[in-house]
């Protein structure tokens, strides 16, 4: 308890703030640059397809978004808050949780499920909306965590 | 759908089928299976088309009018409609011929076009290997004299070509060693040595690294034969510039190949519903489907080609087999998209489109939620009605972004969303009174804000979930009900209703909901007990049993509890989404009006860069949101519809009528 009061409750809001911007946009990256691999490949076949493989490769780029909306909510409060305690600022990190770990893993997966969209692309371009609305299933998970950071945020009153 | 057969004279095919192709309402089916085994199999054979040359021909054409697209682009207009024609004009075979002879002059060209790329790029390959040997006096093509003999070829760098030499000096000492050039990696060099010592040489030469260059069959110097290159890369260059402008010359022709492509089409579909066809030397045989309310009209043609013909309501066995166009009004039409995406309904069941379009369009509304937004989606719609003038798929999509965007943009009201909330952070700002509202000056504007009163759209959100659900349920009740089946009916449904309808009143007269109301709700109850509900169940689990035996009742009951327990709450719960969606969507918005707004929001005031900056940052972050948002809502209106609300009733496998009609590429065929 010392070493945690030591630390200090906005040192711990801000962790959870750095988590949800951080982790959930390691998992765009991750989920874009799975999509643009598969994608790269297309356009070496067929250079007039870049339009919709950049939606595709865009697709799991949203949950970096997400997460940076939580961090930016969370970083709003903080710093407007002056001296945060340490039950306080573990709350606003466990809040940025949800789009911290959902993100990420949400991203992930969505850009293996846009990657193989691709494939639809390439084989039977008149049907690719169908890989994105599959894309979209995932985006909803996102979106629940998204949700559920923002609802627990602003509940917390600094 | 009607079923028709058909018996016509073969001198008086052609103009049927053409007046058949301008009407577009008739299936051609496949009658092989049926002809099989009866007395007509030995009597009739199917009839042949010119399929193969007609494909070959639409080939031809279509590939023209894109390689004239190559060379002389036509600027297409965004959203420009489809050229009109009449059909008439498409089933007129002038002008064809020569439509094709232009089609085989530009692929001609195009096609020498090609080769003479491919022999560019040997020629520059030709160029680039005698780089090294342009230094060299020698004729390429002299291999030696009567006793002398030359060898060209290279040596990697790394190797002392003075070792070379005195090794070659010691198998005969008047070999000779010249270098011609050396780049990074290879020396490159010339031996002139006697003809009986060649192989000795070669073998020592090898020892070194050597390998013979692969500059062969020429003849000349090496600066001649570049020379040579050189002038047939410009010959060529000036016969491409001939053949493109050959093509070039065809531009004033793109609209009748673009026309004859399509009446090449026409003739295609022809061909196809032909090849369906069986006949005797003197008639023509043809079976298929047509709509009831064109019966009159068909009649009276095929009246004036003296056919003779019949239909009938097809029989139940045929069901699986029966085409399904979904008869609509503007409105419901426009749901046509989602229905084909998903299924259509399989013949003989209930057509969902009317029942879903206010669902969906509430839905979608209720999802996206916003008045700028909305408006969005209204101009677009309307820009897409006034420009395309569009028909089929685009004109469904067009309907449903106008119907979606009118909806959203009232949703927007009761949730209090312009672009977010805009409105509110811009006049906060420049009037300076930090609690000023949309709300204070429009009665009813966000009323619903998702993000003050969450719980209240939520289950608001459920209790719409529970009313599409029921509707659905309704319909599979008075379908059941129709075919006879009205146990099923009163069992399944019925039980069900009164499930929902007991459980309320047993909800009501918990002891909470009496702090709530002040009073006490007590109907049905028996000593707390609530008997109506379990009444309700019980005539549930009796009709799950009912027509199982044995063991297989109590498996049946179980499985009815579960299925009845998951599937309620699974499917209400899944309307949850409406609220998610709502929310998040305001909530994007309002993250991206909060950082534009934020260098004047630190000043205090709007100033020109302020402005710039608040203008980009909003314009980027809500075309994202928007973009991401319609197409969220979308996909999860249609899950709604889809999984949900089809579950209660929905039978699909219809297979979509395909009549024959025109299909071109490039013209749309006025309506008359």
């Amino acid at each position: 308890m010392n070493l945690l009061e030591s630390i200090g409750g906005t040192a711990i809001a801000y962790m959870g703030a750095a988590l949800a911007a951080a982790l959930a946009c390691v998992g765009s990256a991750k989920g874009t640059g799975i999509t643009g691999e598969a994608g790269a490949g297309l356009i070496t076949e067929d250079p007039s397809k870049s339009g919709k493989v950049m939606i595709l490769q865009v697709i799991p780029g949203t949950q970096g978004l997400y997460g940076f909306v939580i961090f930016f909510l969370a970083f709003l409060k903080i710093s407007g808050a002056g001296d945060i305690s340490l039950i306080n600022g573990a709350a606003v990190a466990f809040a940025c949780l949800p789009i911290a770990i959902g993100g990420l893993m949400s991203a992930i997966a969505q850009g293996k499920v846009a990657a193989a969209s691709i494939n639809i692309l390439a084989k039977k371009p008149d049907d690719w909306s169908k890989g994105m609305i599959m894309c979209i299933v995932v985006e909803f998970y996102a979106i629940l965590c998204l949700l559920a950071s923002f609802l627990m945020l602003n509940a917390i009153a600094l | 759908m009607k079923k028709l057969r058909l018996v016509a004279l073969r001198s008086r095919k052609e103009e049927l089928l053409r007046d058949l192709i301008q009407m577009g309402c008739v299936e051609f089916r496949e009658i092989e299976s049926e002809i099989q085994g009866t007395e007509a199999e030995g009597l009739v054979t199917r009839e042949s088309s010119e399929m193969m040359r007609l494909k070959s021909q639409h080939a031809a054409l279509t590939g023209a009018v894109t390689t004239l697209g190559k060379y002389v682009p036509v600027k297409s207009k965004l959203l420009a409609p489809k050229p009109e024609c009449e059909g008439q004009t498409l089933l007129d075979d002038s002008d064809l011929e020569a439509a094709m002879r232009d089609a085989e002059a530009i692929e001609g060209a195009e096609d020498r076009i090609r080769r003479i790329a491919a022999e560019e790029s040997r020629q520059r390959g030709v160029i680039e290997s005698l780089v090294p040997w342009l230094p060299l006096d020698a004729d390429l093509g002299v291999e030696g004299t009567g006793r002398c003999a030359v060898m060209k070829g290279s040596i990697p760098g790394r190797v002392k070509l003075d070792e070379v030499d005195a090794a070659l000096r010691q198998i005969n000492e008047e070999a000779e060693l010249f270098r011609v050039s050396a780049d990074k990696n290879q020396n490159y060099v010339f031996l002139l040595c006697m003809k009986e010592d060649l192989p000795a040489m070669q073998e020592c030469l090898r020892s070194f690294g050597f390998s013979a260059s692969a500059v062969t069959g020429m003849n000349g110097t090496a600066r001649e034969c570049t020379a040579a290159a050189e002038q047939t890369i410009r010959d060529l260059a000036a016969e491409r510039a001939d053949c493109v402008k050959t093509i070039e010359s065809y531009a004033a022709r793109r609209e009748a190949m673009m026309l004859a492509a399509d009446k090449v089409a026409a003739r295609m579909s022809m061909a196809e519903a032909e090849e369906r066809c069986f006949g005797t030397e003197q008639a023509v045989v043809m079976e298929g489907w047509i709509p009831e309310e064109r019966e009159e009209e068909l009649g009276k043609v095929f009246d004036k080609y003296d056919c003779a013909w019949e239909t009938a309501e097809p029989e139940e066995g045929e069901y699986p087999t029966v085409p399904v166009e979904l008869k609509n009004n503007n409105f419901t039409n426009s749901l046509n998209m989602v229905t084909n995406m998903y299924s259509l309904p399989a013949y003989g069941t209930v057509d969902p489109n009317p029942l879903m379009a206010p669902f969906f369009i509430l839905f979608f509304g209720l999802m996206m939620a916003d008045v700028g937004y909305g408006l969005l989606m209204t101009i677009g719609a309307i820009v897409i009605f006034k420009t395309m003038k569009p028909r089929g798929g685009t004109r469904v999509f067009a309907q449903l972004l106008l119907y979606g965007g009118i909806s959203t943009a009232l949703c927007g009201v009761i949730t209090g969303g312009f672009f977010s909330d805009a409105i509110d952070q811009v006049v906060r700002l420049v009037s300076g009174n930090p609690q000023w509202t949309v709300a204070s000056y429009i009665p009813g504007w966000g009323i619903l804000n998702p993000q003050e009163k969450s719980i209240a759209v939520l289950v608001g959100s459920l209790v719409l979930g529970l009313i599409h659900m029921n509707v659905g349920m309704a319909v599979n009740f008075v379908m059941r009900w129709k075919k006879g089946d009205k146990a099923g009916a009163i069992f399944e449904e019925g039980a069900q209703w009164l499930i929902l309808l007991t459980g309320i009143l047993w909800a009501l007269s918990m002891d909470m909901v009496e702090g709530v109301l002040g009073f006490k709700v007590d109907i049905g109850n028996i000593n707390g007990i609530p008997v109506p509900l379990c009444a309700a169940l019980l005539m549930m689990l009796y009709g799950a049993g009912r027509e199982a035996k044995g063991f297989g009742k109590i498996t049946a009951a179980f499985g009815c509890i579960y299925n009845f327990a998951t599937g309620w709450f699974g499917d209400i719960l899944s309307y949850s989404r409406i609220m998610a969606l709502m929310l998040a969507g305001g909530v994007i918005g309002q993250v991206f009006n909060t950082v534009a707004i934020m260098p004047a929001q630190n000043a205090g005031k709007f100033s020109v860069i302020s402005v710039i900056v608040f203008i980009l940052i909003f314009l980027v972050g809500h075309a994202l949101n928007f973009g991401l948002n319609i197409l969220g809502c979308f996909v999860h209106d249609l899950r709604l519809q889809c999984l949900e609300f089809f579950g209660k009733f929905y039978q699909d496998g219809g297979k979509p009528f395909r009549p024959l009609k025109f299909n071109g590429k490039f013209y749309q065929v006025k309506e008359n």
